[in-house]
């Protein structure tokens, strides 16, 4: 341990309560259904990073140490890997019934896991998909989301041509399910904010001459009038290859290029060095080594816990177990994001309302909501499903 | 006559206008100096706003407080891990201390001639012998520690705990930890009034008011300028001015310093300044409030009489820190 050692050095004088608080969190995962280098099929390289949220949780917790010998509290972490052969419902059978639950599976389990939960009454946390139908349509009492909303990252996308005026965006996107579901929001975006599509193309992967309309970029690119080209490729495989090579001199924006995010390295504001520099100088046990900064996953399940670590001072401390229902319920709730301005949970879908970052490999050149998109109740409203607009009405 | 084309109100703007340029160049006399986190360097500025010298200091320097004499300024060199003491007349650095691991801000209580210095990086604050050197404590605290006060006896050190939420107290003579005042988000300055503690809570846009000595809270102040949302103030620096009855908060990204009543805790104004107003100076008559702007790096002037800004001029890169002498 390095610097954040001095923490297990400090002693604190607490006059308030003797006995402790317990603050269950448990992390569940299923390695055995995560399918490693989902973008290999063109490429044949690892193109995405997605890390496990561990460490992002034990970075939170340690960072929270002094704020719980504050409040008293004894926070407890427990670990679950689904085995994904067998029934899950029994291998949730442990969780406390006041746990934090931060679920780090993919989709499918992610589903069945978070209505099992939901159901008994588990508070449930999404730290990893962005997918609109599990805020819209799913819609679980229980279920919070701390990663934005697919809507949340593209509306800062078309907040931010419509600020820069490069209003004609040709959409190119890969042959997937997931691809042809986001670009479907990505028009929503466009459409909320009034930006024009000029045509809508698809990606195929393939490098046979024939399909050259499809598969070379200048061709994929040309006979169409464009101020931006948006990328939409969920698995980071065919997008690299745009820039640069579209039959016009334009920029490109979406899954490459000019990037939606929650989390950057470069971002140099807010406090935002201090914590990617813990990020990466914390090591704690049987962990996995930081890459250079924490994935929008792994910001996500920091902001979680740093969600109820910050709402401490609404919290009911009285009984012996603390009650994460009681803190997320209470519209006080709040976090310190490292953005610059704080985050909250929407009442009716249950979305952690917060800036989104516009970035590039080595920069965040815009963080959104752009200027003059005003909301008249929360500064990041004009980002993801307002009130009024989101299907989900859980207040 | 060209005066007859305008009408009276214009005529009326222009004589005001006249009156306050007046006031600004024969009435007030004092020399600011601000430093400068990103270009490393001290400028000093006459109250006409002009800088009159740039002078290169260190790497980062950030907080800054006046020293043991009026010529004196003690100065956190964050990135070079260093005190400095620099004197204005002479335009040097007279003296230093290091190893002070990340020092960004610092605060000095004259009768035991120490200093007090947050040291960011290890969730600390250290308390130092100016004039030697010496170290006489170490005061552990939450991680990101910013703000730092000693009371004017000497007995009371508050220092705030960015990450944790936290004001950790320490007694001023045994350094031993007396308490913890539980804040609202992200708590950046400190600043004494009496029997009062006043807070800036960053990230919860507002100010928290404690009593010093039973560390309770007696009330708070939030802040809500025309055309912002709540979550857009995100205060810094507080200065009070009692003579006028004032305390004075940069409201950072809300581009806004509130004028807050010491008395009835109201805000009586909202004043327009540069982009992520942060840190403040008060001129030594109590007239002029200079205020830094840290994402346009410029300061502005206000002149208190009118609560109306004087001027806005360049300042070097990321302006962070002001004290005004006389």
């Amino acid at each position: 341990m390095r610097r954040l050692s001095i923490l297990s050095c400090l002693s604190i004088l607490i006059s308030s309560h003797v006995i402790a608080t317990t603050f269950h969190i448990t992390v569940v995962t299923a390695m055995d259904a995560e399918q490693i280098n989902r973008g290999k099929s063109f490429a044949g390289i690892q193109t995405k990073i997605e890390r496990p949220v561990h460490r992002a949780i034990d970075l939170a917790l340690s960072e929270s140490s002094t704020s719980f010998r504050a409040f008293n509290i004894d926070p407890e972490l427990q670990r679950i890997d689904l085995n994904t052969e067998k029934p899950i419902a029994q291998q949730l059978r442990s969780i406390h019934p006041n746990a934090f639950v931060i679920l780090d599976l993919p989709k499918t389990v992610f589903i069945e896991a978070a209505k099992l939960l939901s159901e008994a009454g588990r508070v449930v946390i999404n730290t990893r998909h962005p997918d609109t139908d599990l805020r819209d349509s799913l819609c679980l009492p229980m279920l919070y989301h701390t990663i934005p909303s697919q809507r949340m990252y593209f509306d800062a996308l078309g907040q931010f041509l419509i600020y820069r005026n490069w209003r004609k965006v040709l959409i190119v996107h890969g042959p997937t399910d997931e691809d042809r579901d986001r670009v479907r929001v990505l028009e929503q975006s466009l459409k909320k904010f009034g930006a024009d599509i000029s045509d809508i193309r698809e990606f195929t992967l393939s490098h046979h001459p024939d399909d050259r309309d499809k598969n070379k970029p200048e061709f994929l690119t040309g006979g169409a009038s464009y101020d931006v080209v948006a990328v939409v490729d969920s698995v980071r495989d065919f997008g690299r290859y745009i820039p640069y090579s579209t039959r016009r001199a334009r920029p490109v924006v979406g899954d490459v290029g000019l990037v939606p995010v929650t989390w950057h390295r470069t971002l140099e504001r807010y406090g935002a060095p201090q914590l990617n520099e813990r990020y990466q100088i914390f090591d704690g046990e049987d962990l996995f080594p930081a890459s250079e900064s924490m994935s929008d996953s792994e910001f996500s399940a920091w902001s979680a816990i740093k969600l109820i670590t910050n709402s401490l001072p609404i919290a009911d401390l009285t009984s012996d177990v603390l009650d994460p229902r009681q803190i997320l319920k209470d519209p006080d709730a709040q976090v310190d994001l490292y953005k610059g301005t704080r985050g909250s949970i929407r009442r009716w879908n249950h979305q952690l309302r917060q800036p989104i970052l516009l970035t590039t490999g080595d920069a965040v050149i815009a963080v959104a909501p752009m200027p003059k998109f005003l909301h008249p109740k929360h500064y990041t409203d004009t980002l993801g499903f307002d009130e009024k607009e989101s299907p989900c009405r859980l207040n | 006559m060209t005066i007859r084309q305008h009408t009276p109100l214009d005529l009326l703007r222009v004589l005001l206008m006249a009156m306050a340029f007046a006031t600004a160049s024969v009435a007030y006399s004092f020399e600011a100096l601000i430093s400068n986190e990103r270009s490393g360097d001290l400028i000093h500025i006459n109250p006409q706003g002009k800088t009159t010298h740039v002078v290169r200091i260190c790497n980062r320097p950030r907080g800054m407080t006046k020293g043991a004499t009026e010529s004196d300024a003690v100065i956190a060199c964050s990135d070079d891990n260093m005190i400095v003491v620099y004197d204005r007349s002479k335009r040097v650095i007279t003296s230093s201390i290091e190893s002070v691991p990340g020092a960004m801000n610092v605060s000095f209580h004259p009768t035991t001639g120490r200093i007090i210095v947050t040291n960011e990086g290890i969730a600390q604050a250290s308390v130092y012998e100016l004039d030697t050197g010496r170290l006489l404590a170490k005061l552990p605290t939450g991680l990101e520690p910013d703000g730092v006060v000693i009371t004017n006896d000497g007995q009371t050190i508050f220092v705030a705990s960015e990450n944790a939420g936290l004001v950790h107290v320490f007694d001023g003579t045994s350094y031993q930890s007396k308490g913890l005042i539980r804040t609202n988000l992200r708590p950046r300055r400190i600043a004494l009034l009496d029997q009062e503690l006043w807070v800036s809570s960053e990230m919860g846009s507002r100010v928290e008011i404690f009593h010093v000595e039973t560390l309770e809270k007696l009330d708070e102040v939030i802040f809500a300028p025309k055309g912002f949302r709540p979550e857009q103030m995100t205060p810094v620096d507080i200065l009070f001015n009692p003579s006028a009855n004032e305390a004075y908060v940069a409201l950072g990204s809300a581009n806004h310093v509130a004028v807050v009543d010491i008395n009835s805790r109201e805000i009586t104004k909202y004043i327009l300044v540069g982009r992520r107003a942060w840190g403040l100076g008060l001129s030594p008559d109590g007239k002029v409030l200079a205020v830094l702007n840290g994402l346009s790096d410029d300061f502005t002037f206000i002149d208190l009489d009118t609560k109306r800004p004087l001027l806005t001029k360049r300042a070097g890169l990321i302006p962070h820190s002001i004290e005004v002498f006389k």
